[in-house]
């Protein structure tokens, strides 16, 4: 008999019980984006400063010229990424060149940013140059560089706007071989992740005494800044959003009772007690409630991920810009906005009397 | 009586139509402050990525190719090519002179320390000009590294014939030769005062700077610079960027050209200093676009998914406005009125309810945007002043849109048959 009441409700206002649901499964929609891009846009953001490359720099401290080749792997114990870097001055037709050795394959991640015409790592026998190289020996891809002691095939040219422009890079050992050093770099560069930062410089310090374990400031605290700031707006804009949208779900569940008031008068007439109607009217806020949410959190997952794969699609591979834990909250938020402004109109139940409403005042 | 209609409508049930108006306030409050936060994020995070220092390198032309190590020169010394320092001034008289938020013209030399090469760095510190225009602008190193940690102080160069012998050790260096802020330490056979240690853990820190006149005295370059730091906020490079300028038709051009891409900036640099080429630093100045673009991108979507949502609001509650009043619509109509009165009698009344829930909401939006930009950024953001008209108008559109299809419907029934309460 009460579900019979409560579904009759529902199909004899199916229009306006329609555009309530709308504006409440668009509120939905809108917390469940917007939650979901903001749980994980710390770590969407940190990927984007990878780019940057090394924030740790390993370098040699007193009067020692390198450090020790251990530490690529101490660092990489770490969880982190390193690539050791030598560099000597070598001789190109009678002039000094500075030469540059680094793991191709592990500096590759810390080199993202050099703009390379052709390939980005060499093996034996091949070399890369910068473009000032290239432009002043009047070099081309896959012509000799006469480097003495280590000609090599020229397969990329690189600028990078940086010290690179200026040099030979070439296989770390070829490098090491025309410096003289064995098990030696001249520096290591390390990119740990912004949030293990701290832990593993000290890790790194308390590891290689005899080494200079360095923060780089300006891209560490760069980065912690920013993603700092996106996700405060981010969290404020969210937070805005969701008060604003409650607000206008709960005025929404008022509107609901509150224009009802002949039909608690016909109800009350007829010796319907006030709880039984108040729970009536609860039931159908919350089935209202239910739906809409869950046809908000599935738009809003959609949105979400629709977001996260036209911003970030080098992250979508992951499944990321969808958080499926924010159902819960949600669900939980509509629900209880739904029953609390239900229930706070439906204390006009028992103010109301029958003969007044009915009569039309 | 038309306008009276309206007013008696509006002040009979002024609890329903607080309600519309609210609701409408809502959703345009919800735009309003999305909008104005996306629309100044960029620069806003443009500013902070600044922290990360220069993101332009201006050097001479060079004949010869610099052989250095860590800032140590192993060219044997022969001809070296300069840019005059007094024609550095020029880098702020550029187009997007506004956009160059600092830069710093400096000198290399190395000196003997205990028997060790250090590479000594002759700068700009903090130096306030006259621009072109009359304004007063500031260049030199903080301009451009303004976040780097200093234990002790940084050098004063205000007077540029003032001799004070200051230098300022970079970390690594202060380590290795045991120097803290106000020890002495000597350089080219001179004492020199060690004002401040600076940590940045790039290798800045194994130099030595000191004041150019300083370095150009001391090493008898007079009015030469070896190269500017720049540090310019710029537009994140898009496919339009990447094209070479040389092969652009003249319209092409033009936009490159008034554009902030970090490429027109640094060709407005060489056009003013003809003997020197400015090249992008792309560790900071490709990633830069790069962060600057998602968040951008980021914001603008989010902003658009609270657009679509917030007119999706508007429209409702209008459309719910009407269906409650359909019974006022249908003895409308069987007291004579035609369909057009009533249509413009309710197109009116939504349209005001809309003007006025606009105007609620847009101010509280602003309030909120601005309230954002003052918690995340600590200043205030700059919203466009047409924001807030715009919103207004985009609110009563929705609302009347809204209310539009809603109303048709209650036109063409027949009044008897929403009379008698049936449909």
């Amino acid at each position: 008999m009460f579900w019979n009441f409560v579904l009759r409700a529902v199909q004899f206002r199916k229009r306006r019980l329609a555009l309530a649901f709308a504006a409440l499964a668009v509120s939905a929609t809108l917390a469940t984006a917007l939650f979901s891009v903001y749980s994980d846009i710390e770590r969407k953001m940190r990927v984007q400063f990878r780019g940057f490359g090394a924030n740790i720099v390993i370098a040699p401290a007193g009067g020692a010229q390198t450090v020790p080749l251990a530490a690529v792997g101490l660092a990489e114990r770490q969880g982190a990424v390193a690539a050791p870097f030598i560099y000597t001055v070598g001789r190109v037709e009678g002039e000094p060149v500075v030469v540059a050795g680094t793991d191709f394959r592990r500096a590759g991640p810390l080199t993202n940013y050099w703009r390379v015409d052709a390939a980005r790592a060499a093996a034996t026998g091949e070399c890369l140059v910068g473009s000032n190289v290239a432009a002043h020996f009047r070099l081309k891809l896959g012509q000799k560089l006469e480097l003495e002691g280590a000609p090599c095939t020229i397969r990329g040219i690189v600028s990078s706007g940086g010290a690179e422009d200026a040099q030979a890079i070439v296989p770390f050992e070829i490098a090491a071989r025309l410096a003289g050093v064995q098990d030696a770099a001249s520096l290591v560069q390390v990119r740990a992740d912004g949030e293990r930062l701290e832990s593993v410089q000290a890790a790194l310090a308390k590891a290689l005494p005899g080494a200079d374990v360095r923060l780089l400031h300006a891209v560490a605290e760069t980065e912690a800044n920013v993603v700092l700031k996106v996700r405060s707006t981010l969290f404020l804009l969210t937070a805005l959003i969701l008060a604003i949208t409650t607000l206008c779900v709960s005025s929404n569940f008022s509107a609901l009772v509150l224009e009802r008031s002949k039909e608690i008068g016909i109800l009350k007439a007829i010796g319907a007690a006030e709880r039984k109607i108040a729970a009536l009217f609860l039931s159908e806020s919350l089935i209202l409630g239910v739906v809409s949410a869950a046809v908000g959190y599935g738009v809003g997952l959609a949105v979400a991920w629709w977001i996260g794969r036209q911003i970030f699609p080098e992250s979508a591979a992951a499944g990321v810009g969808v958080n499926y834990g924010v159902f819960l909250p949600v669900t939980g938020v509509t629900l209880a906005m739904a029953a609390v402004a239900t229930l706070a109109a439906a204390a006009r139940i028992w103010r109301i009397r029958p003969a007044v409403i009915l009569r039309g005042e | 009586m038309f306008l009276r209609f309206v007013s008696q409508s509006i002040r009979r049930s002024p609890r329903r139509k607080a309600m519309t108006v609210a609701a409408v306030a809502m959703g345009t409050a919800v735009a309003t402050a999305m909008l104005g936060v996306m629309l100044d994020i960029g620069d806003r995070v443009n500013r902070e990525l600044r922290s990360l220092g220069a993101n332009l390198m201006v050097t001479p032309k060079a004949r010869s190719l610099p052989v250095e190590i860590g800032g140590i020169s192993y060219r044997p010394v022969s001809s070296q090519d300069y840019i005059p320092e007094d024609q550095v001034k020029k880098i702020k008289s550029t187009f997007w002179q506004l956009n160059i938020t600092g830069f710093a013209p400096s000198m290399m030399a190395s000196a003997s320390l205990n028997g060790r090469n250090v590479p000594v760095e002759g700068v700009w510190f903090r130096r306030r000009f006259r621009g072109a225009d009359g304004s007063m602008l500031e260049a030199g190193l903080r301009t451009v590294n303004g976040g780097w940690k200093v234990d002790g102080r940084w050098i004063a160069d205000g007077n540029r014939n003032d001799d004070a012998r200051d230098a300022m050790l970079g970390g690594a260096v202060a380590r290795r030769l045991g120097l803290k802020p106000g020890d002495t330490v000597d350089l080219f056979g001179q004492p020199f005062t060690v004002a401040g240690v600076v940590t940045t853990g790039g290798e800045e820190e194994d130099r030595i700077f000191v004041r150019l006149e300083v370095l150009q005295r001391l090493v008898n370059r007079p009015g030469q610079v070896d190269a500017v730091q720049v540090g310019a906020l710029t537009k994140p490079e898009d496919e339009f960027a990447r094209k070479d300028p040389t092969k652009m038709t003249q319209k092409e051009y033009d936009r490159w050209y008034c554009t902030p891409y970090i490429s027109s900036i640094a060709h407005q640099i060489e056009e003013v200093l003809p003997m020197a080429v400015a090249r992008p630093i792309w560790r900071v100045a490709d990633n830069e676009g790069k962060v600057l673009g998602k968040i951008r991108g980021l914001m603008l979507l989010i902003t658009l998914a609270a657009l679509a949502s917030a007119g999706l609001t508007v429209w409702s509650v209008m459309a719910t406005t009407v269906l409650e009043r359909r019974g006022e619509i249908a003895i409308m109509q069987a007291t004579g009125a035609g369909n057009g009165l009533v249509a413009a009698l309710f197109s009116t009344e939504v349209a005001l309810e809309g003007a006025a829930g606009g105007l609620i909401g847009s101010w509280v939006g602003l309030l909120m945007a601005e309230w954002v930009g003052r918690a995340v950024f600590q200043t205030s953001l700059e919203i466009p002043g047409i924001l807030g008209p715009v919103v207004v108008g985009a609110a009563v559109l929705a609302s009347v849109a809204g209310a539009a299809q809603p109303l048709r419907r209650a036109l063409m029934l027949e009044p008897a048959v929403t009379l008698r309460g049936g449909e």
